[in-house]
């Protein structure tokens, strides 16, 4: 019992975090068919954006900071650097956001270094929510669901009650119509890029304090953030929100448990044969809790190729 | 005519492949068997994105099992199961087939990005759970062997792992040349282009692009088996994202229509990566940006632009072309050093070694030594020199590509080398 | 696939129907294709006459009912076996490999006729019968002159009679064509119906088509789709005559 609520909690609040990083990449690709490969790379610099100011000013002009750098480079970069490659097909912007990524890994490293940089959240939020089963559990991870929370009511009051989200959806659906309407669709564009890539950055600002801040940030969780829109299909916001919950669920439950191949064919007399095989089969699910987003994803595409809610093509 | 004329290019650097690597030293040598492993790495991997249209981020994943399976078989031979140390690469072509055959099954499932994203999943897959299994790939620390000797050949110098290597390249570009010749190979073409006619032409497309994906794999696992008999040992790290991305950058920048254009691309970076590793610790970083104003100049790489220049010889008057040829190339070189004195003057700006010396200088600024002179951080002249690199290099690019431009078009060309379209995938 | 099966119906559609989600798109849809005629399904927009190619050629499955090619069901089969089993279909949005040459685009198909679809080991040049085969389509479809041109760059007609050229290579006896002469001008629609009817000779044709001057002058029998079912079916002088469909779509026209 205790094992399923804290791992249910952590579960949640990393799922919360994953979605507040795949909402943008999600949003961006409904609308321009743009898969931002560098999106990620938009989380780690929020993180480190966050540290460097925050070492200054203090952390919450920090996270203020970060998410509005890595938006208005969103913006340059949907601006400038984008419509360049257009006209050579969705694979060209794919493939120079995948150079973007490189390059925004590589100024990190050339100026913070190779290792982790010691980004701590202030004292303040260093404190237990609450006592449960005889131990503290960290506010700070509250904080980081809290956030995330706030900032989708946020979004998702911007999307259905104000003009601005109307034209967006509009745009989303039929970005020619749209503009025939007399609507600034490259504006709008440009603004539904940058404020992707704001929330990334707020992310990474936010989780930045919590998680380990490193050069490798980025593409660690941009796999899984991957992982991530394939099970919810590429393009559905809710889709990516199930998908984060679900990915972030089986982690932490996973990272807790001692199952393994085994012990599952021991509950049928060939435990001893399985042991003997070794390798696979007595790996721990515990152990191989990275796996586990991957494999999920295979089984995904096998039973739905479109994803948890994606559209058939 | 020109088949005559390719022919005889191409045995003649054949010969040169041959002859000259006994003239040279070890680390060339070596630095040779590299360059060969990446261009056949990259000649497969271009089998996906520029024949079929399918772009893979997670090549490293059969790169490293080919080199794990030809690592496990010099193991059984070192332990007396007698087989011919030149045929190792088999091994890594079987696995490469059978693990593409089932990763491509899932992969092409679905198109376009999201054939991406499986990819570079699949590969994730790999490089989390290898470390996991001691017996299949050694831990973390990887698994090792040696070349045992055979027939004649003991295989203990670099020079006769180069021939080896060279062998195996050899033969299998020929063989990825050949399969554009035969049906499956004009096939994969179709359905780069047009997936959907395809099937309405009575073709099982999903079969298809999984063939296909196995066939990349399979020349992909042999050069990973090259690798490791080349190294004789290898580790989880082989299935890292770096080691896909490293293929992308280099079959892209290299050009992914023309066919010989991975080699150039992989040749390329594998020869600067052996000449400035050692320099630079923003080797990677370079590569970024190179493969960045590729992507937006030049889309069809290096190799189209030759290919593109080559069709329309005839055309050009190349004395006038020479003159701003020249000039981009000088506009380039100031770019470059500028962007290289920036870049390096912040790798040692924001160093450990440095912030030690700041320690030792009472938080001060010291200066540093960079190109053999000394720089003050906070001297006007420091930063002056960049700068002027920078405006200098720009101003003299763009007038060259206007006089460039202008010559193209008044051959009645409407595109320029550096605008032309490529014709990549139909991989969106 | 003998004389004794003239009996039997080509190709025979029994209370066909599709859905998507709450749209009932076609609604029992019964039509019999005689071997050896052309036949040709007329209606308004909106009718379900592409629905019903897709259906028939395997783009989508059909939520009920039958369809049977020389009395086999081909009903949810997947596109690449109801080619094999002798269907070929063209699209009305021209569906060509832009980026091969006009001689590939023929060649594909051919190559697929010969069973040789997956070859890995022979070079494609050596393959006389097959290059000799696509000659042949070319020159009946009149596209010699452009035959090692990038199929992307030819003219919109040029681009429509490739797409019916393709249809033919697979060796199909039941030929699909979706609207083929849809935006051409009057002159390039007396040739494209010139070319439909001889290379269509000996097989069976069935064509969706909006201009009533090329159904009259090349079909044997037409089908009216009106809201997802089949209102009539009949010579195309029976057509013309008959009341129902006046009102239901002639006259709409007229007026």
């Amino acid at each position: 019992m205790e094992f399923a609520i804290i791992s249910a909690l952590n579960g949640v609040t990393y799922g919360l975090l994953l979605f507040m990083v795949s909402a943008g990449l999600t949003l961006i690709f409904g609308m321009m068919g743009v898969l931002n490969f560098a999106h990620a790379s938009f989380y780690m610099l929020g993180a480190y954006v966050a540290y460097a100011v925050s070492s200054i000013f203090g952390f919450w002009t920090g996270v203020i900071v970060a998410p509005i750098v890595t938006g208005l480079i969103g913006m340059a970069v949907e601006r400038f650097l984008l419509p360049k490659v257009h006209k050579h097909g969705h694979a060209h912007e794919l493939l120079l956001t995948f150079g973007l990524a490189l390059i925004i890994e590589e100024l990190v490293k050339l100026f913070f270094g190779d290792f982790p940089v010691n980004y701590q959240m202030p004292a303040s939020l260093r404190f237990s929510a609450f006592h449960i089963f005889g131990a503290d559990y960290p506010f700070y991870r509250l904080f980081i669901g809290g956030v995330a929370v706030v900032m989708f009511t946020a979004l998702w009051l911007l999307l259905t009650r104000t003009r601005t989200g109307i034209v967006v959806r509009a745009a989303e659906r039929l970005p020619a119509m749209a503009e025939a309407l007399g609507h600034n669709i490259p504006m709008v564009f440009m603004f539904v890029f940058g404020t992707g890539a704001a929330l990334a950055g707020l992310a990474g600002a936010v989780a930045g304090a919590f998680y380990p801040t490193n050069p490798n940030m980025g593409l660690e969780l941009g796999v899984i953030v991957f992982v991530v829109v394939v099970v919810g299909g590429l393009g559905s916001l809710k889709g990516s929100l199930l998908a984060s919950l679900l990915i972030g669920l089986f982690s932490s439950f996973a990272v807790g448990l001692d199952w393994s191949l085994a012990k599952l064919l021991g509950l049928v007399g060939l435990g001893e044969w399985a042991r003997s095989i070794g390798g696979l089969m007595t790996l721990e699910l515990s152990s191989v809790s990275a796996t586990i987003p991957f494999a999920l994803m295979l089984i995904v595409l096998l039973v739905r190729p479109a994803g948890l809610m994606g559209e058939r093509n | 005519m020109t088949n005559m004329r390719n022919l005889i290019l191409g045995a003649v650097f054949l010969v040169l492949l041959i002859a000259v690597p006994p003239l040279l030293d070890l680390a060339w040598q070596n630095a040779l068997v590299n360059i060969l492993i990446a261009s056949l790495f990259a000649l497969a991997f271009n089998l996906l994105i520029g024949q079929a249209g399918l772009l893979s981020f997670g090549h490293a994943a059969y790169f490293g099992i080919g080199a794990f399976a030809a690592l496990h078989l010099m193991i059984a031979v070192e332990n007396g199961l007698p087989f011919p140390t030149p045929l190792l690469p088999l091994a890594g072509a079987a696995a490469g087939l059978t693990v593409g055959l089932i990763a491509g099954y899932f992969a092409t499932m679905r198109s376009g990005v999201y054939f991406a994203l499986v990819t570079l999943a699949i590969a994730e897959l790999f490089h989390s759970l290898a470390p996991r299994l001691e017996g299949m790939f050694g831990g973390e620390a990887g698994i090792a062997s040696m070349r045992m000797p055979w027939a004649s050949f003991t295989f203990g110098s670099m020079l006769s792992v180069y021939y080896l290597v060279l062998a195996w390249v050899v033969i299998c570009g020929l063989g990825l040349w050949a399969y554009t010749r035969t049906p499956f190979g004009r096939l994969t073409l179709a359905l780069r282009d047009n997936e959907q006619r395809v099937r309405f032409l009575g073709y099982n497309a999903h079969a298809s692009k999984v063939i296909v994906f196995a066939i990349s794999a399979m020349v992909t696992g042999i050069a990973g088996s090259l690798l490791a008999i080349s190294n004789e040992t290898a580790n989880y790290s082989l299935f890292a994202s770096a080691v896909s991305s490293q293929v992308v950058l280099q079959t892209f920048v290299g050009g992914a229509t023309v066919f010989l254009g991975p080699v150039l691309g992989a040749a390329a970076f594998a020869l600067f990566s052996f000449l400035v590793s050692d320099l630079t610790r923003s080797w990677v970083l370079y590569q970024g940006l190179i493969f960045v104003l590729v992507m937006l100049y030049a889309p069809s790489g290096i190799g189209g632009v030759v290919e593109h220049h080559i069709r329309n010889r005839k055309n050009l008057d190349w004395s006038r072309l020479a003159g701003p040829y020249l000039l981009a190339l000088a506009g380039g070189l100031l770019i470059a050093a500028g962007v290289v004195f920036l870049t390096e003057s912040a790798s040692i700006l924001f160093g450990e070694e440095y912030a030690m010396a700041r320690q030792g200088a009472n938080g001060g600024l010291p200066a540093y030594e960079l190109f053999g002179l000394i720089w003050k951080p906070l001297s006007f002249v420091t930063w002056t020199v960049p700068a002027a690199l920078l405006a200098g290099g720009g101003v003299v690019l763009m007038r060259a590509r206007r006089e460039i431009g202008a010559i193209w078009d008044s051959k009645g060309h409407g595109a320029r080398p550096a605008a032309k379209s490529a014709s990549m995938g139909g991989a969106a | 696939m003998n004389a004794s099966t003239t009996e039997q119906a080509a190709l025979r559609l029994a209370g066909v129907t599709k859905s998507f989600g709450p749209i009932e798109v076609l609604k029992g849809v019964n039509l019999d294709i005689r071997r050896g005629e052309r036949h040709a399904v007329i209606g308004p927009n909106g009718a379900g006459k592409s629905t019903l190619f897709n259906l028939i050629s395997g783009m989508f499955s059909p939520s009920a009912g039958e369809i049977a090619l020389n009395g086999r069901s081909i009903a949810g089969l997947s596109p690449h076996l109801i080619n094999r089993a002798g269907l070929s279909r063209s699209f009305q949005i021209t569906n060509i490999f832009h980026r091969l040459s006009v001689f590939e685009n023929l060649r594909i198909g051919i190559l697929a006729r010969h069973g040789m679809r997956y070859g890995l080991f022979r070079p494609i040049a050596r393959m006389r019968q097959v290059n000799d085969e696509t000659t042949e389509v070319l020159a009946r479809v009149g596209l010699e002159a452009r035959a090692h041109d990038l199929a992307g760059d030819l003219t919109y007609s040029e681009q429509r009679a490739l797409e019916i050229g393709m249809t033919l290579t697979t060796g199909a006896e039941i030929i699909l064509l979706d609207e083929p002469t849809a935006g051409m001008s009057r002159e390039e629609t007396a040739q494209a119906v010139d070319l439909i009817r001889t290379v269509t000779e000996g097989k069976t044709l069935l064509m969706v088509e909006h201009d009533m001057s090329v159904v009259f002058s090349l079909c044997d029998r037409v089908s009216v789709l009106v809201y997802g079912s089949i209102l009539a079916t009949d010579t195309p002088t029976g057509i013309s005559a008959n009341r129902a469909v006046q009102e239901a779509y002639l006259g709409e026209e007229a007026a």
